[in-house]
């Protein structure tokens, strides 16, 4: 579609999220890398978790579901299943995702559908405001860890590296060309596709400031960092402190969950036939 | 000759209790005996009592009773355990060098038919697990039936083994058969007449009658996290996945599976899902969900004795008020309970019509009898054309569309509004778990809010009109009624067969709800006109049929026949607990 732009996805609202916040730099992202694939309204499905990145579906023209808290990744597994030349792409967060739905995460990984989810982590519930998400780390004072978190954190990309994902990367909301090439390259991919994008929270999280992160991020393309082996990946995504890499730590194609069943050779399930013809001969089994 | 024969087999769990059961069944339903089958087991793989119980009459029948005419023991506890159901003319077959019963340790009148099943099995090279073979051919000897009723079934059952395994078993079947031989004389009072009618049965559970029914129906996708009693429907669908081109999918948890299913709706397939009433809580939010976005969802629920784990191989019907009640938030739901196999099939193809004409969740409520039992099906009730209507779709276009596409349009007179699917030229649109206007973005106004409520509980009416009445059985103006559900149907009817429709001495009808929500309100008054006297008959520790119709129609029903052991009821013991009663 030539006409597709950014616009194209405008709904008429405008978003309620804090100025400077980290969901800004990932929306334009997501329309960037939708528009250069030319993937558009009415082309992919959208699945929403909740929490302030799945606002975003207010502002965000295209089909769309917003689901319960932490349930993104199962509905948009059944969609794919459904309808498996959709593109699906989950707008997660690191509550939604890894909170809520850590159990689903996993699963999905380890199936690897051919679905791209897009973890929004600052580290906090916005929405509800301000208490530690499963990512907070470097001893973060929040409304529910007034001392400090003291949990240890999670990982995503490492999570996601060994329950079976095929595609790995980490992002930075501030960083909108890099962000446009990570998801165009993770929507593009055959297969589960983790995008984590580390993305500040300028209301509750004051530690994990723009700044905090900018004198802190590395490009992995730009030292050499070859995401053909899931162990260095694994390795690489351990890396935290004064040097943090962003990029892509790992990508492989392997067949998807939708290559697997049988049903989906001919074409989308949605697309087939309905009525079971040779009713005789599953009735013959019964005698 | 006799026309109903009820034979019981038990034994140590894994010592292919259920295959026999099974096999014995089948044997006589291919020559068109009414068969009906129940599986009694722990919640063990190994190690357990089980049982399996056949009934087998030359014409249909709704339950077993009490009688037990044979009791096949594979080891001494089954005596044990069994000794209560025996009575005088049962015949015990047991392996004497399990124990050596004496006639004075068994029920009065019951005759001892000692058969060494495990020295057939050694003289025949088999393994001492093939007990059971012989087992099976006596059985089929004491029933006065040709051998080849067991050894067709035998071929069918081993053929994917071999030939050498099919003529090692029929061997076996065969030296149980023969070792009755000499003592057939006396059993004659057991030998069947030929069936009434020459009708061509099928034996199903209710799982895979829930199966048949969502295929024939067009079901494409189903996600379904193992569990008591559906597991066999997961067996069934994975089994035809491939033949049927529909996908099965096993999901981390039930959570998942109901989002999952509700993902594949949305998309534009029929799904469903299955569990039991645990597995159901965790998808109370999914229902929720699925009430809000509309989402046209199956959900079979088969009831086990609860709380929590409970008796998990056991049958109840106790979660009737969760499913009614289940979710936070108001929505239409509509809920069916079928009493057997063949409604089964039948209400679960119409839960999905159902489903895609109003866009709402139905149940298909069922539970372990239902599930697990084998059931005699005609199989012309099966056959015959199943119309499939979608519902109201968006027409398709080629055309992008600028706006979004009104999925919830407030302007349908009956509230239900034409769905879109991904993919679909300007159809686009959020399928969204907030509150939302008509293109399914998030609205708070509190007019919208009205608007889109209203819609959602419109539908309520048009379902109304095409609401299933509850059936009656019996003298339409009897002035005695008994209100049931589900399976307990069955053992009521065969209870109302023994005395001709009478309690105490007054006519009694049963009125059975085959459709319990939205409760079929006008159809149960009209049923009830001129009845005096009401009992309600349900297998719950609390009478949720009566609480429901105190809820929906202002009648307490003082009268309740209740239980809660986890084994259905028997149609004697209804009469003795009503006789019992006080009219």
């Amino acid at each position: 579609m030539s006409s597709l732009t950014a616009d194209s996805f405008k709904t008429g609202y405008l978003p309620t999220w804090c100025p400077g916040c980290g969901d800004f730099g990932i929306w334009m992202g997501l329309k960037n890398a939708l528009v250069e694939l030319g993937i558009g309204p009415d082309d992919a499905l959208l699945v929403y978790g909740i929490g302030c990145h799945g606002n975003m579906s207010a502002w965000m023209r295209t089909y769309g579901v917003v689901g319960l808290h932490g349930r993104t990744l199962p509905l948009a597994q059944g969609a794919k299943l459904a309808n498996h030349t959709v593109p699906v792409i989950a707008i997660s967060g690191d509550g939604d995702c890894l909170g809520e739905g850590g159990n689903h995460f996993i699963h999905a990984a380890k199936r690897n559908p051919d679905i791209t989810v897009i973890i929004h982590d600052n580290q906090v519930y916005g929405l509800t405001t301000g208490q530690a998400s499963p990512t907070a780390k470097d001893h973060l004072k929040t409304k529910s860890t007034p001392e400090g978190v003291t949990d240890a954190p999670m990982n995503p990309l490492a999570l996601g590296l060994v329950s079976g994902a095929t595609f790995v990367a980490r992002g930075f909301a501030g960083d909108m060309p890099g962000l446009t090439k990570i998801m165009k390259a993770a929507i593009a991919h055959k297969g589960f596709s983790v995008v984590d994008i580390l993305q500040p929270c300028v209301t509750f999280n004051h530690v994990h400031t723009y700044q905090w992160y900018r004198s802190r991020l590395y490009q992995l393309d730009a030292v050499g960092y070859k995401p053909d082996n899931r162990l260095a990946a694994i390795e690489k995504s351990l890396e935290w402190g004064d040097k943090i890499p962003v990029g892509v730590f790992y990508e492989e194609l392997v067949p998807t969950s939708e290559d697997h069943e049988s049903a989906l050779a001919v074409g989308p399930l949605s697309g087939q036939s309905l009525g079971v013809s040779d009713i005789d001969g599953l009735l013959g089994e019964f005698r | 000759m006799v026309q109903s024969v009820t034979w019981k087999i038990g034994g140590e769990a894994g010592f292919g209790i259920m295959a026999s059961g099974m096999m014995l069944a089948r044997a006589f339903s291919r020559h068109g005996y009414s068969i009906f089958s129940l599986n009694e087991y722990p919640s063990l793989i190994r190690g357990g009592h089980n049982a399996v119980t056949v009934r087998i009459a030359t014409e249909p029948f709704h339950s077993l009773d009490r009688s037990l005419h044979i009791l096949v023991a594979l080891n001494k506890e089954t005596v044990e355990i069994h000794k209560k159901d025996m009575m005088a003319g049962t015949i015990l077959v047991y392996d004497p060098n399990d124990y050596a019963w004496k006639p004075e340790e068994v029920p009065e009148g019951v005759t001892l038919l000692p058969i060494p099943f495990r020295e057939l099995v050694q003289k025949k090279g088999g393994d001492v697990i093939m007990r059971n073979t012989v087992a099976l051919g006596a059985s089929i000897a004491i029933l006065g039936a040709p051998f080849e009723y067991v050894a067709d079934v035998i071929r069918d059952q081993f053929k994917k083994k071999g030939e050498a395994v099919v003529n090692h078993n029929l061997d076996i079947a065969r030296s149980g058969y023969d070792a009755v031989g000499a003592a057939r004389g006396a059993f004659s009072s057991l030998i069947l007449h030929a069936p009434v009618k020459q009708e061509d049965y099928l034996l199903i559970n209710g799982s895979e009658a829930v199966g048949l029914g969502a295929v024939r129906a067009g079901l494409k996708f189903a996600a379904i996290y193992p569990m008591t009693p559906i597991n066999s429907l997961i067996s069934f669908l994975a089994d035809h996945a491939k033949s049927l081109g529909i996908v099965y999918k096993q999901p981390e948890d039930e959570i998942a599976g109901i989002n999952m299913a509700i993902g594949a709706s949305l998309s534009g397939v029929r799904s469903m899902v299955a569990t039991s009433g645990g597995g159901f809580a965790l998808m109370v939010e999914g229902l929720s969900l699925a009430g809000m976005i509309e989402a046209p969802l199956v959900i079979d629920v088969g009831m086990r004795v609860g709380p929590a784990t409970g008796m998990p191989t056991w049958t109840e019907q106790g979660d009737l008020q969760f499913i009614v009640h289940a979710g936070h938030g108001e929505f239409p739901r509509i809920v069916l309970a079928p009493a057997n196999a063949t409604e089964a099939y039948e209400l679960t193809i119409l839960a999905f019509h159902l489903a895609d004409e109003f866009h709402v969740p139905v149940f298909v409520l069922t539970d372990k009898y239902l599930n697990e039992s084998q059931w005699c099906v005609a199989s012309a009730s099966m056959k015959g054309t199943v119309t499939i209507d979608r519902g109201k779709i968006m027409p398709t276009s080629d055309v992008p569309s600028e706006k979004s596409y009104k999925r919830y349009d407030l302007q349908v007179p009956d509230g239900v509004s034409a769905r879109s699917f991904p993919g679909m030229k300007g159809g686009q649109y959020v399928a969204n778990s907030y509150e939302h206007d008509e293109t399914g973005l998030v609205s708070e106004d509190s007019e919208m809010r009205t608007a889109m409520v209203d819609r959602r509980l419109k539908k309520l009416d048009a379902i109304k009109k095409i609401i299933l009445p509850p059936v009656v059985y019996g003298d339409q103006r009897a002035t005695q009624a008994i209100m049931t559900w589900g399976s307990t149907l069955g053992p009521v009817l065969e209870a109302m067969k023994l005395t001709g429709f009478e309690i105490h001495g007054a006519p009694t009808k049963v009125i059975y709800f085959p459709w319990v929500y939205p409760f079929p309100v006008e159809e149960a008054t009209a049923a009830l006109k001129g009845v005096t006297r009401i009992i309600d008959i349900e297998q719950n520790g609390t009478g949720q049929l009566a609480s429901l119709i105190r809820e929906q129609m202002g009648i307490e029903m003082t009268e309740k026949l209740l239980k809660y052991d986890g084994r259905p009821f028997m149609p004697e013991e209804i009469l003795e607990k009503l006789e019992s009663q006080k009219s």
